[in-house]
């Protein structure tokens, strides 16, 4: 008699586990199922949005091999005659500045990355991180130092580039990128290094425990901007 | 006596082993959903960000389009016009004319907006660092697509800087001195960049909020002078 009451109880208890398992896992599949079918809509959106992001990579590799073309063209067409020289490379120097083409020379390298200090512990954790306004303030002190060319994380800085925060991102020229930010400038280094003087926008950081730091360097590539550059409401103006 | 209870046991073996079983695929399903959750950035993406993903790479590969065609047209320009001088110098002379417009070197017009920033008269008014104020208004009409800027008449080029000198208590602007009140030209689509300054957290929302005179008007025209001086480079080859 004990040992069927035993025995009763202890399939009892299983039956109730079984079934609450059970349950709980219907329910489960049941939500799983409702986004699968949500899923097919959003595979076919991943499927286009890959197909496009392969069609323009396709495109930008044309138009980078049309690009090499056109300078040889343009060289040609103007090696026997020294003033469509001149505009040439004044075409040439312009693409440089504006970020079409890819820059060398001395200058400084600026990397900011978010505070190592345990943000639960901190009264107010966005000032441990970098945000937007924190790479702009820099790029603006670096374009007074004389910055000719600058680039974060590899994205090139042209007349058109606006930078936004997106929680731990920042999005600049459309690309996203993630601390730590290193800003390349092209420039004199010993002005660009005056970024770090007392009173100056690092040290301001620096107070607030971001890691900055500031290397000169002679040798600092920028590359150029990977995007383009299109006047659809301007239209310049002849006196 | 002996037999039922063998066949209790054997029943309670069975049971016990199909509830066993039972549980373990449940414990195998469980774990297989809680590893596909486990996936990177593309496959998390819910439809909406899907949808504007997907706008945003069909903008750039038409962009691109458009600029490769632009530079083959170019390249069959040259090859057409090589054997006069002439005709070359008109073709790279509309070229340079766009590299000077992304220079700034050009004067420009368009639709845009026209943004006024007049010192407060109000004394609770907050203070804040004037430079900043334009910085961010600069940026964020970048953002909304400006195609030209310029701050009392100072264009923003690609090295402009704006800065607060403290000393004499102004902003300079290319390293010019500009005096409020402030005014903001930018060319682009009017709506667009109004909304970016106006919407809820915008540049000039806040400034408002802070109890700043900030005035933005949307003109016909917009007409936005060149940068005056040469933009000279010394360091990048």
């Amino acid at each position: 008699m004990q040992n069927k009451k035993v025995v009763a109880i202890v399939l009892g208890i299983m039956c109730l586990a079984l079934t609450a398992g059970i349950c709980i896992q219907i329910r489960t599949v049941n939500g799983t199922n409702t986004e699968v079918s949500n899923n097919y809509e959003e595979n076919n959106l991943r499927a286009e949005v890959l197909r496009y992001k392969e069609r323009y990579e396709n495109k930008y590799k044309e138009l980078e091999k049309a690009e090499e073309e056109l300078e040889k063209e343009r060289e040609n067409s103007v090696q026997n005659d020294s003033e469509l020289q001149s505009i040439e490379e004044q075409i040439t120097q312009g693409n440089k500045i504006i970020g079409l083409s890819e820059v060398t020379g001395p200058g400084v390298v600026v990397t900011l990355a978010d505070s190592k200090k345990d943000i639960s512990a901190s009264l107010d954790p966005s000032s441990l991180l970098v945000h937007d306004m924190d790479v702009l303030s820099v790029i603006n002190e670096l374009k007074n130092a004389g910055a000719e060319a600058i680039s974060i994380n590899e994205q090139r800085i042209v007349p058109t580039t606006g930078i936004i925060c997106g929680g731990n991102i920042i999005d600049i020229n459309g690309q996203k990128v993630g601390a730590p930010f290193e800003i390349k400038a092209i420039g004199l280094p010993e002005q660009l290094a005056a970024l770090e003087r007392t009173g100056g926008y690092l040290e301001l950081l620096k107070s607030y425990s971001i890691e900055v730091s500031l290397k000169k360097s002679n040798n600092i590539t920028i590359p150029k901007y990977t995007g383009t550059i299109n006047y659809q409401y301007a239209k310049s103006v002849n006196e | 006596m002996k037999k039922p209870i063998r066949k209790g046991k054997i029943t309670m073996v069975i049971t016990i082993g199909i509830a066993c079983f039972a549980l373990v695929l449940v414990m195998c399903m469980q774990f297989k959903i809680v590893n596909e959750a486990d996936i990177t950035s593309i496959e998390n993406m819910r439809e909406a960000e899907l949808q504007t993903e997907l706008a945003s790479w069909k903008e750039k590969y038409e962009d691109a389009n458009q600029q490769y065609e632009d530079t083959e047209a170019k390249i069959e320009e040259y090859k057409q016009t090589k054997a006069s001088n002439e005709e070359t110098r008109n073709v790279l002379e509309s070229e340079l004319e766009q590299v000077n417009m992304s220079l700034g070197k050009t004067d420009v017009e368009g639709e845009g907006i026209v943004i006024t920033i007049k010192e407060s008269d109000s004394e609770d008014a907050e203070t804040s660092v004037p430079s900043d104020d334009l910085l961010s208004i600069v940026n964020a009409l970048k953002l909304a697509g400006a195609e030209a800027i310029s701050i009392n008449d100072e264009r923003i080029i690609n090295m402009s800087d704006i800065v607060y000198i403290n000393s004499g208590d102004f902003v300079k602007v290319n390293g010019q001195r500009v005096l409020a009140p402030y005014i903001i030209k930018a060319i682009g689509d009017p709506s667009y960049l109004e909304s970016s300054l106006i919407g809820n957290g915008g540049v000039v929302d806040t400034m408002r909020k802070t109890g700043k005179d900030v005035t933005i008007d949307k003109p016909n025209t917009v007409k936005i002078s060149k940068y005056n001086d040469d933009i000279e480079t010394k360091y990048m080859e």
